[in-house]
């Protein structure tokens, strides 16, 4: 039977290999491909194999700050730390698995494997093999990808290799862990043991062992004061004390014995971390193996919404959209007559999460001009510090969101593209469409930028020479200007990333197809798309900002800077307008011409 | 009603659909049939202005769907053979919003009747994810005659449904054509043309290879024999494989 599951995934692996390898004949393949290398190798090959390069200069400057400590032996200090503190986090990992799952999670199978496995001839136990050889590739691919990533990592020490069978020890570890608690929660579940009672045990018995590691702190150690933030190694040596000792110390001992093979720094160690990480591996093969339960239902249930969860992510949607069960009332009426394009807003935004209405923004505008209002009543210097840092903190979440907002607001034609026969069927014009798809992600962004906007405006403050230049009425002049701009800036974006599924549909078929992964090729293909993107923004943005430019030098002489930064507002808006109208006609056009049955094939 | 002439399809280098002509009439329905590949989906797509054809012309209720679409799409409505819905809509936001896209007045007082007709009335509150795979058809039909379109397009609209909405969907398909709707459908089912269809056409690699109503295609490749079955006449027709 084992037999069987390793022709099957060495089979599919392989057959997976050569399907890429074909696909490259094609260019958006390739050119994804070279781009997604380069950017592989650069990103983490160029630092491999040794201590040269870049990697002997990280070396060095790790050695550098950790000689620059405090304390001689920081690095025996930070590492038994390190471990620590990552044995407490596969602490809070593993606790998920007993505290999260609302029913019984099942094993993990997909749905072929299900049609395959579940109805052939072979006992409980193999199916479980099954899962566990089966989780072993992708746990060998993860463990290869991390080591790429921590081979950065040269303050651990170690190399590669150890760094790679680290990996595998943690990954495999928690996968056992993970399976056994999977089938030790369906076991509870058949003795009549309910999702609430287990999760107040397991949080009961946490805040036991924090109950417990407070009263030996109490008892034993001692408070931190001030003595312990004092530098690194105080502080270090304090958190060693608590972690290592105790209650807590005695619960961590299997973890640090998990995460030793990865910690070790040299070849000695990591052969001597090697017995106690067995140990507990096979005292989870056991019990994993001692689980005689039942499993298959669970795992069904899993398996099909899984795969919904994958389709939903094909079709553009978000990982959670698959979840929502409920249905709820249309964000405001929407007669029969009047213009389409407002039946796509309403549409969209019934997608969206229901706190995307108006009430929300106006409630978080009233909160920030109250917030603000008293923000500005204080006059010490500890008030006028956190002003600015408010201040900076919505300036940067504004631009955060006017930039990269477009890219996470999905709700327009990227997310209808797998309905694109059935509006193709619509009697409305391309443009009239596009312009309804976009209504929604414009008018979220927009109020997101607005509120950022509002509490910028509100707390920041010119100081010095910035205040002879910037008065406040030329501060809220650029501020509405900005405002103004805003949904015309996120409609051009969204325009032109909308317009890359019209333009390049079989990419962004692809792209949509391979889900959340997919390989180097599609990985460069998302690079090519974001840089492409950059370029068109920049060249549709420079225009306008040239003119604005241009404008408040030449007239701010004449008719002082508000009224020019007014004049210059109103001129980009002409120009931003003018180009969302030009790419939603052009667009728009080239929808009415896209052939969905073509273009869209795999 | 429906008027194709010349129509022709490729993609790259492969012809899907090879200078079709048709024409339907108000009242009549016809069958699109042949081996898989042989062209009916792409056909009912290009007719429905969903792909543009390579070639030919295709009128829908006097207006040519590549320079009048709306116009042409205002009439028309096509019924895929996997009911394409959006997740977050409920069966009667579904049709509010099909509704001011076409812009159907009073709306409601047609969605009233079209639901319980269908039989989906009770569940108009509810999401496609908590409807059946026949109900979420009979949702996708309800949004293409809420319009009440003159020409109707059916790419296999049987699929997925139980033995009564089997029933129900002939029905309704000869009801619209008895009340002057031009309708076309594709179908592997011989026996959903024996039922509903006035006519047929069999398509082979994208070639028109017979047209006419049923006793016409009967008489075709009967080759003078008495109650040769339909099944018979399109392996016939067809040569008896899709190559």
């Amino acid at each position: 039977m084992l037999g069987a599951l390793l022709y099957l995934r060495l089979t599919s692996l392989k057959n997976q290999l050569i399907s890429r390898a074909k696909r490259l004949r094609q260019l958006k393949y390739l050119l994804g491909a070279l781009v997604g290398g380069a950017y592989i190798y650069f990103l983490f090959f160029r630092n491999f194999g040794g201590a040269s390069g870049s990697r002997g200069a990280a070396r060095t400057a790790a050695t550098q700050t950790l000689a620059a400590l405090p304390s001689s032996e920081a690095l025996t200090q930070t590492l038994p730390l390190i471990a620590a503190v990552s044995a407490l986090l596969l602490l809070g990992i593993v606790m998920l698995a007993w505290v999260i799952p609302s029913t019984t999670p099942g094993l993990r199978f997909t749905e072929a494997e299900t049609a395959f496995l579940f109805p052939a001839p072979i006992s409980r136990r193999t199916l479980i093999h099954c899962k566990l050889l089966s989780s072993q590739f992708s746990i060998l691919f993860t463990s290869l990808f991390f080591t790429l990533i921590s081979n950065r990592w040269t303050f651990l020490g170690g190399n590669a290799l150890t760094h790679a069978f680290g990996w595998w020890f943690v990954l495999s570890t928690l996968n056992l862990h993970f399976t056994g608690a999977a089938l030790t929660l369906s076991r509870l579940v058949e003795s009549g043991v309910s999702p609430l009672r287990r999760r107040l045990t397991v949080l009961g018995g946490l805040a036991v062992v924090v109950g417990l590691t407070v009263a030996w702190v109490w008892r034993d150690l001692r408070a931190p004061d001030a003595e312990d933030f004092a530098g690194v190694a105080p502080f270090t040596a304090y958190l060693l004390g608590l972690l290592d000792h105790g209650v807590l110390g005695a619960l961590l001992v299997p973890f640090k014995f998990v995460v030793g093979p990865f910690l070790a720094p040299d070849t000695r160690t990591f052969l001597f971390s090697l017995a106690p990480a067995l140990l507990v591996m096979v005292a989870h093969y056991s019990w994993v193996l001692r689980m005689e339960t039942s499993f298959e239902e669970a795992s069904l249930a899993a398996a099909e919404k899984r795969s919904a969860t994958l389709a939903s992510v094909r079709e553009g949607k978000s990982v959670f959209a698959s979840a929502r069960t409920h249905a709820r009332p249309g964000p405001f009426y929407l007669g029969s007559s009047g213009r389409p394009e407002l039946a796509f807003l309403w549409k969209n935004l019934l997608s969206t999460a229901t706190y995307f209405n108006l009430r929300v923004l106006a409630t978080a505008a009233a909160i920030i001009l109250v917030g603000s209002k008293w923000f500005l009543s204080g006059t010490t210097p500890d008030i006028r510090a956190a002003r600015v840092v408010v201040g900076m903190i919505s300036l940067t979440a504004g631009a955060y969101v006017l930039l990269l907002g477009p890219h996470l607001a999905r709700q327009d034609l990227r997310g209808d593209m797998p309905h694109a026969d059935i509006l193709k069927t619509y009697p409305l014009r391309g443009w009239e469409l596009l312009l309804g798809q976009i209504l929604t992600p414009v008018a979220i962004l927009t109020g997101l930028t607005w509120l950022c906007l509002l509490g910028a405006a509100l707390t920041l403050q010119p100081t010095g020479r910035m205040a002879l230049l910037l008065t406040p009425s030329g501060q809220w002049a650029i501020a509405l200007g900005i405002a103004a701009l805003t949904p015309f800036v996120c409609a051009l974006q969204l325009l032109i990333l909308n317009g890359a599924t019209i333009i390049f549909p079989a990419w962004f078929h692809s792209l949509r197809a391979a889900g959340p992964g997919g390989g180097i090729e599609l990985m460069g293909q998302r690079l090519i798309f974001v840089f492409g993107q950059f370029i068109v923004i920049l060249t549709a943005l420079l225009p306008a900002s040239l003119t604005a430019l241009a404008l408040i030098f030449a007239t701010q002489w004449l008719i002082g800077a508000t009224a020019a930064i007014a004049l210059a507002t109103l001129v980009v808006l002409v120009v931003l307008a003018g180009e969302v109208w030009c790419a939603l006609w052009w667009l728009g056009e080239r929808f009415d011409r896209l052939d969905v049955s073509s273009e869209l094939r795999p | 009603m429906i008027e194709v002439s010349g129509l022709t399809k490729r993609y790259g280098g492969f012809t899907a659909v090879r200078d079709l002509s048709l024409a339907v009439q108000p009242g009549e329905v016809l069958g699109l049939v042949g081996p898989n590949g042989a062209g009916k989906t792409s056909t009912l797509r290009c007719l429905a202005g969903i792909i543009p054809a390579t070639a030919g012309n295709v009128r829908i209720a006097g207006h040519d769907i590549s320079t009048d679409p709306v116009a042409a799409k205002r009439a028309l409505a096509f019924f895929p053979d996997e009911p394409r819905l959006f997740d977050y809509l409920t069966i009667r936001q579904h049709l509010n919003f099909v509704a001011r896209i076409y812009g159907v007045a009073d709306h409601e007082a047609i969605a009233g009747p079209l639901l319980e007709e269908l039989e989906i009335a009770d569940k108009a509150d509810q999401l496609p994810g908590e409807l059946s795979r026949g109900m979420k058809q009979k949702l996708a039909i309800a949004c293409g005659l809420l319009h009440s379109p003159s020409v109707m397009f059916f790419d296999e609209p049987l699929t997925g449904l139980d033995p009564l909405g089997i029933r129900r969907m002939k029905d309704s398909i000869l009801k619209r054509a008895r009340e002057g709707a031009a309708v076309v459908l594709s179908s592997h089912l011989l026996h959903l043309l024996q039922e509903v269809c006035s006519h047929v056409l069999i398509l082979k690699k994208g070639e028109k290879i017979a047209h006419g109503t049923l006793s016409e295609i009967s008489a075709q490749f009967a080759n003078g024999e008495s109650g040769v079955s339909l099944e018979e006449i399109f392996i016939r027709a067809t040569g008896g494989s899709e190559h």
